[in-house]
C-alpha cells in the first residue's frame, strides 16, 4: 500500500530503500527479481521510480575546469608541498607527543608529577630545613662570640674600674 | 606497465617525491569533483582537494596499509569536505552571499547554449538543490553524494565512511525521501 509523504505520494514502504538502489543499479538477485515482479503491479512504485529518474540527476552540479586551471593546479599543489617538505624538524618530533592517545597521558602524568610534589615533596623540603637553619647557627656564633669579645673591650677600656677592680683583688 | 597505489604508496614512503605525484596524477580529478559536490565552488573546491593531498602527503608514514590508499586518501577528503560544510553552517551570512555567487556563475554551468527562460530555471534548480543538500545531515549528504554524484558502490562509500553497508542504504534512502520532497516542484 502505498503511503503519502508530504507533498510527493510515496512508494510501498518496504520497498521505497530498494527502489533507490534499483535505480543505482546496487540491486541484485532475488531482490532485484521480487521487486521487477512487484513494479508490474504496484503504479505508485513505479511512479516512484520513475520520479527519482527525473529528480536525481537534477541534483548533479557538474564543472569541468578549462585545462589551464589544472596547470595551475599541479603548480600550486607542488609548491604546498615543497612548503610542507621543508617544515622544522622541530615540529615532526613534537607531532607524535601531540597525537589524540598521547596527550591525556601526558595530562595525567603532569597532573600525578604534581601531586607528589605537593605531598611527598612537602616533607623532603622540610627535612631540609634544620640542616639550613644548623649552618646559619654556625655563620652567626663566631659573630656572636666577637661580640661578647668587644663587650669585654669596652670594660678594658675604662681605666679607673681597672685600677679599682685591681685594687680590689690586691686587698682580698 | 604502471605500478598501483600501493607500490607508489611505498616508494613515496621511502621519500620519492615523484611517486606521491603520480598519486596526485591519478586522484587529483577526482578528489576535485568530490570536493566540488561539498562545495559547489570551483575555488573552494581546489583548496579542498589540494589540502587532503598536502594532508595526504604529511601523514604518509601512518598510513598503515589496512585500507587501501583510495580508501585512505578519500576518508581524509570526505572529512575535510564535511569540515568546510560544518564551518559553513557557523558563519551561514558570509556563506549565502558566496553560494548564491557562486550558483549564477555560468562558468560553473555545463556549457550548452541555453534559452533565458532555460538558464533561469536551470539557476533556480541549482539553489534549491544546493539548498536541498545543505539540509541533510553530514552522513545523509556524504552518502548521496558519494553514490549520486560519484557512483561510488555501496561496499567502497561504507568503507570510506567506516559503517556497515547496511547503514549507507539507510543513509541514502533518507537523503533520496528529504531531496524528493524538497524538490518536489521539479519532478
Amino acid at each position: 500500500m502505498a503511503e503519502q509523504f508530504g507533498k510527493l505520494p510515496g512508494a510501498c514502504a518496504h520497498q521505497e530503500e530498494n527502489l533507490v538502489l534499483l535505480h543505482y543499479g546496487d540491486l541484485a538477485g532475488t531482490e532485484c527479481d521480487t521487486l521487477r515482479s512487484h513494479l508490474n503491479s504496484c503504479a505508485a512504485c513505479k511512479d516512484y521510480l520513475q520520479d527519482l529518474g527525473k529528480l536525481l540527476p537534477l541534483t548533479i552540479k557538474t564543472d569541468e575546469p578549462p585545462q589551464t586551471f589544472w596547470a595551475d593546479y599541479k603548480r600550486e599543489l607542488r609548491h604546498k608541498l615543497d612548503d610542507a617538505a621543508q617544515k622544522p624538524r622541530w615540529r615532526q618530533k613534537l607531532a607524535p607527543l601531540l597525537q589524540p592517545r598521547l596527550v591525556p597521558l601526558l595530562a595525567t602524568a603532569a597532573v600525578v608529577a604534581l601531586a607528589l610534589t605537593f605531598t611527598l615533596g612537602q616533607n623532603l623540603w622540610t627535612t631540609n630545613e634544620p640542616a639550613r637553619e644548623a649552618a646559619a647557627m654556625l655563620e652567626v656564633l663566631p659573630v656572636a662570640e666577637n661580640l661578647e669579645f668587644f663587650k669585654t673591650l669596652d670594660v678594658l677600656d675604662d681605666l679607673e674600674l681597672l685600677e679599682f677592680m685591681g685594687s680590689q683583688g690586691s686587698a682580698a | 606497465m604502471n605500478p598501483g597505489d600501493e607500490e607508489l604508496v611505498a616508494s613515496a614512503r621511502r621519500g620519492d617525491r615523484r611517486a606521491f605525484e603520480e598519486l596526485v596524477e591519478r586522484h587529483q580529478q577526482r578528489a576535485y569533483h568530490i570536493a566540488f559536490d561539498f562545495a559547489r565552488d570551483r575555488e573552494d573546491a581546489k583548496d579542498l582537494s589540494q589540502e587532503a593531498f598536502l594532508k595526504a602527503f604529511t601523514n604518509l608514514k601512518n598510513f598503515d596499509g589496512r585500507s587501501s590508499f583510495y580508501t585512505w586518501f578519500y576518508r581524509i577528503l570526505v572529512n575535510l569536505c564535511l569540515d568546510y560544510k560544518r564551518r559553513q553552517k557557523r558563519a551561514p551570512a558570509d556563506t549565502f552571499d558566496e553560494t548564491a555567487k557562486n550558483e549564477m556563475e555560468p562558468s560553473h554551468q555545463p556549457q550548452e547554449p541555453r534559452s533565458p527562460d532555460q538558464q533561469v530555471w536551470a539557476r533556480q534548480i541549482s539553489l534549491r538543490v544546493g539548498q536541498a543538500l545543505d539540509d541533510l545531515p553530514a552522513r545523509q549528504r556524504t552518502a548521496f553524494v558519494l553514490k549520486n554524484h560519484q557512483g561510488l558502490s555501496i561496499k567502497e562509500i561504507a568503507e570510506l565512511m567506516e559503517t556497515a553497508e547496511g547503514t549507507v542504504k539507510v543513509h541514502l534512502h533518507r537523503a533520496v525521501t528529504a531531496l524528493r520532497q524538497s524538490l518536489a516542484d521539479f519532478v
